[in-house]
């Protein structure tokens, strides 16, 4: 029981990355980034091709492992920034430019999405393959009763790191103010001379920079394939929505209690496929019981 | 048949080969003609044409009707003939004998052919309109005759539609005969043996329920007019024509295509269409965005699994797949309701990712509970469509290319209903609702409209369709893979209805036919830089390009088209999905 639930908090950690992601351009645009899927996914590829290159061979001291871990997070973090903003310019910019309706935005956002999978099909084949590993210490904790391993605490530090800088980088900066104005009021914020343009954008690589962390954990863990973004955006999509979609604070919170709320049935049923299942059915009741979520929605005002 | 001699089993000729080479050919230079003449006369009266160098050739209409118009037994009986020579030698020339063309024992012999009582009858039927315009111009209150009363026009309309069964009877000989109408055993030259005969029967006795709802449907015409200010006006005599023309195209071509394009057609396009048009229904009329339409394709497919005894599970009775359908209806419909109701009082792109979701979980559970569906490995066979009634037998049995044609009359059997069903509703109050809602959800629910109410039932009827595609497909296919479920299929829709421009029954139509084709092109085929495994990549830029740069799709419907110019100059919106932010440069 206790280890289905370490299981569900640390699988939650990173729907509550991939999660900031969707939380970020709902504030802003008001729309759900149907492309995220495939920043997790470039994310995922981004940390595999760098641990590939780097890890050359198995026999490395850990401090250059930590640096190796280190180097893994920013490049796949950057490398979903990159896609994060590219589906901006290409997707939605020449949309946004003509003011068009939002249906648009959804098709052209699930245009993107598949454009961007087949595209990594095509370039870096079909069949999954197996990351290599830069965690491979025995050390494991035991708290009542469970085990948690080095990648755990890994991922727990890294995701607690990316929390408090996105934190402080959305309440803080001038970034993160001009985020919180476009998301109260784009024209507005226009009038008083924040660029929306390049926000909206700084929204999408913020965002992409957690999605392609979030990947390479991702993949660190099981093995990557160009569908691998798809089951984990739709969870952490409900996970955004169960703490309030367009609240920060709410979809760091989401993704944990989701991934409890998921992981704890799993003990008892012992058929791990009704994952996204129970996930899904979490998704309808929070729509149908409190559509604004536990925390509310609000980047505008709180966050 | 009424195309060339050849076997039905080994279709010999191409497609091109048979539109060009048979009384296909014929019927378009008829309608040509008529149009030709209706346009011209149409000007004449607008008085363009009235020229005096030209009065002689306006004469001709003129006196043609007052001929027609003076009703003497005499002049009709000439009338009658001169048609039927006509008619005779449309026949001739189109016919499928190329030599001795005009050897006047070839143009008699026509009346053999079932197709030439086809063009006799389209002739005799213009005519009737023109006398009919004669008339009502002539005089103001037209004594009520004996066409006018109920009972003619439906029992007219039967056997007009009988008539029409014979002549297009695809498993007939060529030759008329009247041993067709014989009821004989279960031989395959009995006209009542036929299924179609009984589909057209059906079809003539809508037409003539139609005809006797006319007066009924002219006085409501006064306040439909209002809603179709923007469409091209076509008289309800040349529309009619381009129907029936559709119809017979639809119904005729398919005959002469070889073995590999009957597949394709039947087996891809058709069941794209049926899918479109349902998708249409909530992404072009409702505005709305439904990512796992192929969900409720696969309720519909193991719906009918189930009930034919191929699931691991039991029914307590197994029963006939037609009966299936209704089930499936209703399962789909509650599957949308269910997914709905909840979703779509808030923004409507949770709908989308609901939906999305729920796809990718009936996926799951579809792949994965090996006990009730088992598993990817697929099913066992699928109960296929098959009646055995007294004067009907129809069975879709094995692979055979007869199976094929049985396949694509069945599915167009369901396709043409529901276009007909899709159109009206959404000229009517229900469709004149998601138009309000689309435009402005704000003003059409202080109007009184109920927003949730339209949507959700947009979205179970989109649904609906699916799961009767679903079961269609099941029966044709055989068995079940929890693969034709894939997202990708969703998205494929999506395509489908997006290219072909949301909204438009027309537009969707050809871009299923389009995509269909293409898809199959690009599956089969690979050229510079091309790859059939990159067939999605490429999907996926069609749906961006599509967005960016025609986002009404290729044959826009005109009402959508004005709501997506209106909704770039901040006019409303083009969708039921709420505003986004962010639209300063």
């Amino acid at each position: 029981m206790a280890s289905f639930v370490a299981l569900g908090i640390f699988t939650g950690l990173i729907y509550s990355l991939v999660a900031i992601g969707y939380t970020l351009v709902y504030g802003v645009l008001r729309l759900i980034n149907f492309a995220h899927s495939e920043v997790l996914m470039s994310g995922a590829f981004g940390g595999y091709y760098f641990l590939h290159y780097t890890m050359k061979s198995t026999d490395v001291s850990t401090i250059v492992r930590v640096l190796i871990l280190i180097g893994a997070v920013v490049a796949s973090g950057a490398i979903g920034a990159i896609v994060a903003v590219a589906i901006e310019r290409f997707a939605y910019r020449p949309l946004r430019r003509r003011n068009a309706p939002k249906l648009t935005y959804l098709i052209s956002a699930i245009g993107a999405s598949l454009f961007l999978q087949n595209f990594a099909a095509k370039v870096f084949g079909h069949n999954p393959s197996a990351t290599p590993q830069p965690i491979t210490s025995n050390f494991s904790w035991n708290v009542f009763g469970t085990s948690i391993s080095a990648f755990d605490m890994v991922l727990l530090l890294v995701t607690a790191v990316l929390f408090l800088a996105i934190n402080t980088l959305v309440t803080k900066t001038k970034v993160g103010r001009s985020i919180r104005a476009v998301a109260q009021d784009a024209e507005t914020a226009s009038l008083m001379g924040v660029n929306v343009n390049s926000t909206i954008a700084a929204t999408f690589a913020v965002g992409g920079f957690m999605g392609g962390v979030a990947g390479l954990f991702i993949a660190m863990s099981t093995t990557v394939d160009y569908n691998i973004g798809f089951t984990p955006a739709l969870l952490a999509f409900t996970a955004a929505v169960l703490g309030g979609i367009g609240n920060i604070r709410g979809a760091m919170a989401g993704g944990v209690l989701l991934g409890i709320i998921m992981y704890v049935p799993i003990y008892w049923i012992h058929q791990p496929f009704y994952e996204p299942v129970i996930g899904f059915t979490i998704l309808v009741l929070i729509l149908m019981v409190r559509p604004t979520g536990l925390f509310g929605e609000s980047l505008g005002r709180s966050a | 048949m009424t195309g060339p001699e050849s076997d039905l089993s080994t279709p010999l000729y191409t497609f091109q080969h048979a539109l060009l080479s048979t009384h296909v050919v014929g019927f378009i230079i008829f309608g040509v003609a008529l149009g030709a003449f209706m346009v011209y006369n149409k000007k004449v009266r607008a008085g363009i044409l009235n020229s005096s160098w030209r009065k002689w050739i306006t004469a001709i209409p003129t006196n043609l009707r007052a001929f027609i118009a003076s009703s003497g037994l005499i002049q009709k009986a000439i009338l009658a003939v001169v048609a039927l020579v006509v008619a005779l030698f449309i026949a001739d020339f189109t016919g499928p004998y190329v030599a001795h063309k005009m050897a006047w024992n070839q143009v008699i012999g026509q009346l053999l052919h079932t197709r030439t009582y086809g063009y006799i009858a389209i002739i005799f039927w213009s005519l009737n309109t023109v006398r009919v315009r004669a008339q009502s111009r002539n005089s103001n209150a037209k004594a009520p005759s004996f066409f006018d009363a109920t009972w003619v026009k439906i029992l007219g309309g039967v056997l007009a539609g009988l008539f029409f069964a014979a002549c297009a009877d695809p498993w007939l000989p060529v030759r008329f005969s009247l041993s067709y109408f014989k009821w004989s055993g279960s031989s395959d030259d009995d006209f009542f043996h036929h299924w179609t005969t009984y589909l057209w029967t059906f079809c003539g006795l809508l037409v003539g329920v139609r005809a006797a709802l006319q007066d009924r449907m002219q006085r409501r015409a006064v306040v439909q007019s209002r809603w179709k200010a923007n469409h091209i006006k076509v008289s309800a005599n040349t529309r009619f024509a381009l129907y029936a023309g559709a119809l017979f195209i639809a119904v005729e071509s398919p005959k002469f295509i070889d073995a590999y394009w009957q597949e394709t057609i039947f087996q891809q396009i058709g069941i794209f269409c049926l899918l479109a048009i349902g998708l249409n229904v909530v992404i072009g009329f409702a505005g709305l965005l439904d990512l796992g339409y192929v969900a409720f394709y696969a309720l519909g497919a193991y719906t009918n699994a189930y009930f034919s005894g191929a699931l691991p599970i039991h029914p307590p009775f197994t029963i006939n797949t037609f009966f299936v359908i209704p089930i499936a209806i209703l399962v789909a419909m509650l599957a949308g309701v269910i997914l709905g109701l909840p979703t779509l009082r808030l923004s409507g792109d949770y709908l989308a990712i609901v939906t999305l979701g729920f796809g990718e979980i009936i996926y799951v559970l579809a792949s994965n509970l090996t006990n009730v569906t088992d598993g990817a490995g697929g099913t066992g066979t699928a109960g296929s469509f098959s009646m055995n009634l007294p004067g009907i037998h129809f069975a879709l049995s094995g692979f055979a290319i007869q199976d094929d044609l049985n396949f694509y009359y069945l599915l167009l059997a369901f396709i043409i209903p529901i276009l007909f069903f899709f159109n009206s509703l959404n000229h009517s109050k229900v469709g004149r609702s998601w138009a309000a809602i689309r435009e402005d959800e704000t003003a059409a629910r202080s109007l009184g409209i109920n927003a949730l109410k339209y949507k959700v039932m947009a979205f179970a009827i989109g649904a609906s369709t699916s799961g009767v595609a679903g079961v269609l497909s099941s029966a044709k296919l055989g068995a079940i893979f929890p693969s034709d479920f894939a997202l990708q299929v969703s998205i494929t829709v999506v395509v489908l209805v997006i290219f072909g421009g949301m909204g438009s029954i027309l537009g969707v139509l050809l871009g299923s036919a389009f995509i269909g084709w293409f898809l199959q092109y690009l599956t089969f085929h690979s050229f510079v830089g091309y790859n059939p495994a990159d067939k999605s990549m490429w999907l996926g830029a069609i749906l961006i390009l599509t967005m960016i740069f025609r986002p009404q799709g290729m044959i826009p419907s005109k009402r959508r088209m004005r709501e997506f110019k209106d909704a770039e100059a901040n006019l409303g919106t083009a969708d039921s999905l709420g505003s986004t932010t962010g639209g300063v440069t």
